[in-house]
């Protein structure tokens, strides 16, 4: 394959990056408030979050995003290629790392609020420094993984003209016609990103798990 | 009655807690009904009862952990009562007078040993940090464990992370401490070494309600013991009188079948 072909191949990596991290980015934000939803007193907005979930979830990721490029994006609103892939992958991440999250705070020791509450620690700092650093401790695992998922997931966006890896491949396969070399780079490239976030992965599962452990 | 154990005898001392016909229902279940209580400063009170009497719910009213839902609570000159909901400072002053020690232990695992003494001074007090750690690190002397300040809690024996929570409440500056069942989680032997922090707590004059399952314990540390059996009061009274000489035919029956275990 030429240095050309590995180039062109190369330049996708920014954009593959990049929906990763704007899906991933959204999908955090957006589920803490879906997990405060769906643990609330109100039974109204446990429904909700519920129904919004299970809405986000069970619609491939592909057709969600079909429905923000070419449904909405092409009638009322400009929706370009790139946000409609980190919209599109973003909203079902939020759903996903809600119920990682809810999970989370499950994990979490009744004793831990009650002990809190019990020394008069202010709200703030019951948040700050006794949950968040448990709950971290626990997502961080599942959070990684969710990550190398997302990934591989963000190649649909070369259905919409991202040109990301996944993209960049088959342009170039079509017009050399050597699609086992190329696409055999990509997921090369793929497996090389991968690496480092499994690799924190595994260090968040053994070390911090291992201190927090009961 | 002389007293045995050594301790001074309780006359007239202030009133830290009392408790005024204090009920508290879950939905329609009923767990506490009609319960009157006087703690005067520097006693020692002993809650003993069959499962499900309803001891832990008590003390957690004590404390505002569960609003009662009948009567009133008076906390170290605060008074919650049931028919008016408490205000967030009702809350903090009445809390910030009791300390507490559970079952479970419930020390922050992902914070050192110091840290989970220090944290709370320095959050709930606003002590420097440098003040709370020296305070911390005597309380540590005082509880057998200075050498474990640097350690995480699950590196430390069940009985050491009891010692380790009782450090963390007095930290506070408590005017009275509550335990629910403190050695209940534990091996006779570890058990003994937390009974003999809390003897030496209860020697120095700190005022105590102790729920516990053990009788040696309500026996001879404590000046009255209260004997619960369905969310009431049984009996009430100076502990060795009570635990030797129990007069309602359910407490005799219950002090029969602990001390036949
Ligand atoms: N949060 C709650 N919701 C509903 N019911 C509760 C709750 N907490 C306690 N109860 C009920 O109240 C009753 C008294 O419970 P409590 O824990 O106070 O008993 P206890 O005397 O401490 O028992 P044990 O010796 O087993 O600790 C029990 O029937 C229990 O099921
Ligand atoms: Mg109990």
């Amino acid at each position: 394959m030429s240095a050309e072909s590995l180039l062109v191949i190369l330049s996708g990596i920014p954009w593959t990056l990049a929906i990763t991290a704007g899906a991933f980015t959204m999908g955090a934000i957006l589920g803490i408030p879906l997990c405060a939803m769906r643990v609330s007193r109100s039974w109204l907005l446990r429904s909700m979050a519920i129904v919004i979930v299970l809405i986000l979830r069970s619609v491939p990721p592909i057709v969600w995003l079909f429905l923000l490029y070419f449904g909405i994006g092409s009638g009322f609103f400009q929706v370009g290629p790139m946000q409609a892939s980190i919209v599109a992958l973003g909203l079902i991440t939020g759903a996903n790392l809600s119920e990682i999250y809810r999970g989370a705070l499950k994990s979490i020791h009744p004793g831990q609020w009650e002990a809190s509450h019990a020394l008069n620690m202010p709200r703030w700092s019951v948040f700050i420094d006794i949950m968040v650093p448990q709950l971290v401790r626990v997502i961080l695992p599942s959070a990684t993984s969710y990550i190398i998922g997302l990934l591989k997931d963000s190649a649909i966006a070369s259905t919409v003209g991202v040109t990301e890896i996944a993209f960049q491949a088959n342009f170039i396969s079509r017009r050399h016609f050597q699609g086992l070399e190329v696409f055999a780079v990509a997921g090369l490239f793929y497996i090389l990103i991968s690496l480092p976030v499994a690799a924190v992965a595994r260090y968040s599962d053994g070390v911090l798990r291992a201190k927090v452990a009961r | 009655m002389a007293n045995e154990n050594g301790r001074p005898k309780v006359v007239e001392r202030d009133e830290i807690v009392r408790a005024l016909n204090v009920g508290k229902s879950f939905g329609t279940h009923k767990v506490l009904d009609g319960i009157n209580l006087t703690v005067r400063s520097g006693e020692v009170l002993a809650i003993i009862g069959p499962s499900g009497s309803g001891k832990s719910t008590l003390l957690r009213c004590l404390n505002q952990l569960e609003p009662q839902t009948e009567g009133s609570i008076t906390l170290a000159g605060i008074t919650i009562d049931a028919r008016k909901a408490a205000t967030k400072k009702q809350l903090t002053d009445l809390r910030r007078s009791a300390g507490m020690v559970f079952q479970s232990f419930n020390l922050f695992p992902h914070l050192s040993v110091l840290q989970n003494i220090s944290l709370p001074q320095q959050r709930v007090l606003g002590r420097p940090k440098a003040e709370a750690d020296i305070r911390s690190r005597a309380l540590l002397e005082r509880v057998g464990l200075a050498s474990k300040a640097d350690h995480y809690p699950v590196r430390c024996s069940g009985g050491q992370q009891q010692r380790i929570a009782i450090a963390r409440a007095l930290a506070l500056d408590p005017k009275i401490m509550l335990f629910d069942e403190p050695t209940s989680a534990l091996d006779p032997e570890l058990g003994l070494e937390v009974l003999a922090v809390m003897k030496e707590l209860a020697d120095g004059g700190m005022t105590m309600v102790v729920v516990t399952h053990e009788m040696h314990f309500a026996e001879t540390v404590s000046n009255r013991v209260m004997i619960m059996a369905d969310g009431r009061v049984l009996e009430e009274g100076p502990s060795q009188s009570i635990m030797r000489d129990p007069q309602t035919e359910r407490a005799q029956r219950f002090l029969q079948a602990v001390k036949n275990r």
